[in-house]
């Protein structure tokens, strides 16, 4: 991966239909090489990014640029991208082949060659063996492999995909998963991935830009949005995050306190200036993920508090409990997440339990 | 009641379609003599259909004519589905509306709109002279094959429309836009995905309008004059004025055969190949 180099650029960039804006004023680096994954709910704009990239509708503001060269005017049959689409989008009339090596022979590229790069390309996505049947003989796994060598034959710059692995059944988005990013990692081509699916954002990305409304939330690696989420949103949209509302307290070095319910939380705020910069009492959450809360085994400096276990959940291969805290005017429930133990759980319904998490495993997003 | 609803489901067809073509069948089988039917089986009438001097060439002109016809309604429809299908929204439906508001008129009324305008003194020949590219006004399209062909050509049109514009609009935008994105110009676009995409339609609609043409008796007997004879009028004259029902039923059957074939073809050809995207 040759990383840090910009492959594409957006700046500014806003969509609108009509009066109804759906993108506003969106700065985006793309790198050569990477797997970007743009994830948000429906509604976002997520796709509306990828379709302004691709060229499929124009831009109401702001430019793209790819190596630098501003490519918002390019008509969308000249830009080297190339796109998977949701529904896939086969010729039905085509076969495999003819689907396949479409962008080639529409750019008269010779019929050897053409047969010859059509055959590499069924080879690395594996469907030699179908190249002469239609779409309709198809199933939705393999319309997919052929609407990615569809994409990826004409060499482009960049291959968006616009979830691409929605319509197939769990097991078979899994297996794509890994295929799709085992291909990106042979082929070495940027794609740009758009879904609403986390796990499969997780899964899969380099980098991965949130989206909410319209505009980016946070663009950084799953690592990252896992476990240091810069707002409310991507700390609620990254699974089953805990979030205690507060009021900030006087920064102490890398860590600040925040009042809550639960009385007074340390956070670890490194990295952070934000939250560092800002003022005492703001209004904020302390965030801690599930894992992080410990019921025993806890040192002087964690952050403390009791709960009642109001329910427990076996999920294979750890156990999460809901447990209520605070008083019942100020009740929350929280998530506590245990490795799961042959012999049972230690942990019963309705136990009440001193919690504990380790500072540097809290965190902090303004409200 | 589901018992109710197939047998008159089957039986509908059955009274009033292959009932009377059956009856025809063996009627086809009878003879004429001195103005009353003889009920006794002969080949007599097709003999006379296949050796008779007269009968197979203006069969076989007929079905050229009405080949030609299908020809020039799928040219004039089809850039016009197309075009329908290119606006957005309401005007689309409401120009097709326009498009097909002919086929509530009656068709005598049409037949004689046309008949003037194409006549000596007709618009057409008026048009034509005005713009010099006729030194005087023209016999070319005036009671004679020509003149079956444009009045065909011009009436049977809405029904060449229908079919194309449906197909057109069954395509996918996203096929469209996939073409693009592959670097596909606007023209190889419309060559390599919609064109193959609509021709379904596009045999649907010729089968539609050669078996309406091939049909019509008419038309050719209302601007066809001397010259413009057609295997429909041959036939019209059989039952109307010649009496020979066995004959016309002959004849008939004959051109049944030409019509089963074209629908079959239209069907054959004119059913999309699993089009599950």
């Amino acid at each position: 991966m040759n990383q840090n180099t910009d492959l594409l650029t957006l700046r500014g960039v806003s969509k609108s239909y009509g009066m109804v804006s759906v993108l506003h004023d969106v700065d985006l680096s793309i790198q050569d090489g990477e797997f970007l994954t743009v994830l948000g709910p429906s509604g976002s704009g997520k796709t509306t990014v990828l379709r302004l990239i691709g060229g499929l509708e124009p831009l109401t503001a702001g430019e793209i640029r790819l190596d630098g060269q501003d490519i918002s005017r390019m008509p969308i049959n000249r830009r080297p991208f190339n796109t998977v689409f949701q529904d896939y989008a086969l010729f039905p009339h085509m076969t495999v082949s003819g689907n396949v090596g479409y962008g080639l022979s529409v750019r008269h590229v010779q019929r050897k060659e053409v047969a010859r790069r059509v055959a590499e390309a069924l080879e690395l996505v594996q469907l030699g063996r179908f190249a002469d049947r239609f779409p309709a003989q198809l199933s939705g796994g393999q319309r997919q492999r052929v609407a990615l060598a569809r994409a990826l034959i004409c060499q482009p710059r960049l291959i968006l995909l616009d979830e691409p692995l929605a319509a197939l059944d769990l097991e078979l988005r899994r297996q794509m998963q890994e295929f799709l990013k085992s291909i990106q990692r042979e082929i070495k081509t940027t794609f740009l991935f758009v879904t609403h699916d986390q796990e499969e954002a997780i899964g899969m990305a380099d980098r991965i830009c949130v989206m909410q409304a319209g505009h980016i939330c946070q663009l950084g690696t799953p690592h990252e949005l896992y476990y240091k989420p810069n707002c409310e949103f991507v700390a609620r949209f990254f699974g089953e995050n805990n979030l205690v509302a507060g009021k900030l307290g006087a920064v102490e070095g890398e860590q600040r306190p925040i009042e809550t319910a639960l009385g007074r939380l340390i956070c670890s705020v490194s990295d952070q200036p934000l939250l560092k910069a800002a003022p005492d009492g703001a209004s904020a959450f302390a965030v801690f993920r599930p894992e992080a809360l410990r019921v025993a085994g806890s040192t002087e400096s964690d952050n403390h508090f009791s709960g009642t276990i109001a329910d427990l959940a076996f999920a294979g291969s750890s156990t999460v409990a809901t447990i209520t805290v605070g008083t019942d005017n100020a009740a929350q429930r929280l998530r506590l997440r245990v490795p799961s133990r042959i012999d049972g759980s230690a942990l019963k319904c309705g136990e009440t339990v001193s919690l504990s998490f380790a500072p540097h495993e809290g965190h902090l997003v303004l409200a | 009641m589901s018992l109710l609803a197939a047998v008159l489901a089957f039986a509908l067809p059955v009274v009033f379609v292959v009932v009377p073509l059956a009856l025809f069948l063996v009627y086809s089988f009878f003879s004429v003599d001195q103005g009353t039917i003889v009920y006794a089986p002969t080949l007599g009438n097709y003999v006379r259909f296949v050796t008779d001097s007269i009968f197979v060439p203006v069969f076989w002109n007929t079905i050229v004519l009405c080949v030609s016809v299908a020809i020039i309604c799928i040219l004039i429809a089809y850039p016009a589905a197309y075009l329908l299908t290119t606006l957005k929204g309401r005007w689309r439906y409401a120009l097709l509306m326009l498009l097909l508001v002919p086929l509530l008129m009656s068709y005598v009324i049409k037949i004689y709109a046309i008949r003037s305008i194409l006549g000596l003194n007709g618009f057409l020949n008026k048009a034509l002279v005005a713009l010099g590219i006729l030194q005087q006004p023209s016999t070319l399209f005036v009671f004679n094959m020509n003149a079956i062909l444009l009045t065909l050509s011009v009436l049977l049109i809405p029904f060449a429309i229908l079919p194309i514009f449906l197909s057109l609009e069954r395509i996918p935008q996203t096929l469209l836009r996939a073409s693009d994105d592959l670097g596909a110009s606007g023209l190889q676009t419309f060559l390599r995905v919609t064109l193959p995409l609509s021709l379904p339609g596009v045999v649907s609609a010729a089968s539609f309008v050669f078996v309406l043409a091939i049909g019509d008796f008419l038309t050719p007997q209302m601007v066809g004059g001397v010259s413009g004879f057609t295997f429909g009028r041959i036939l019209y004259s059989q039952f109307g004025t010649a009496y020979n029902w066995p004959f016309g039923a002959a004849l008939s059957v004959a051109l049944a055969v030409v019509v089963i074939c074209a629908i079959l073809i239209g069907e054959r050809f004119g059913r999309n190949r699993g089009t599950s995207v």
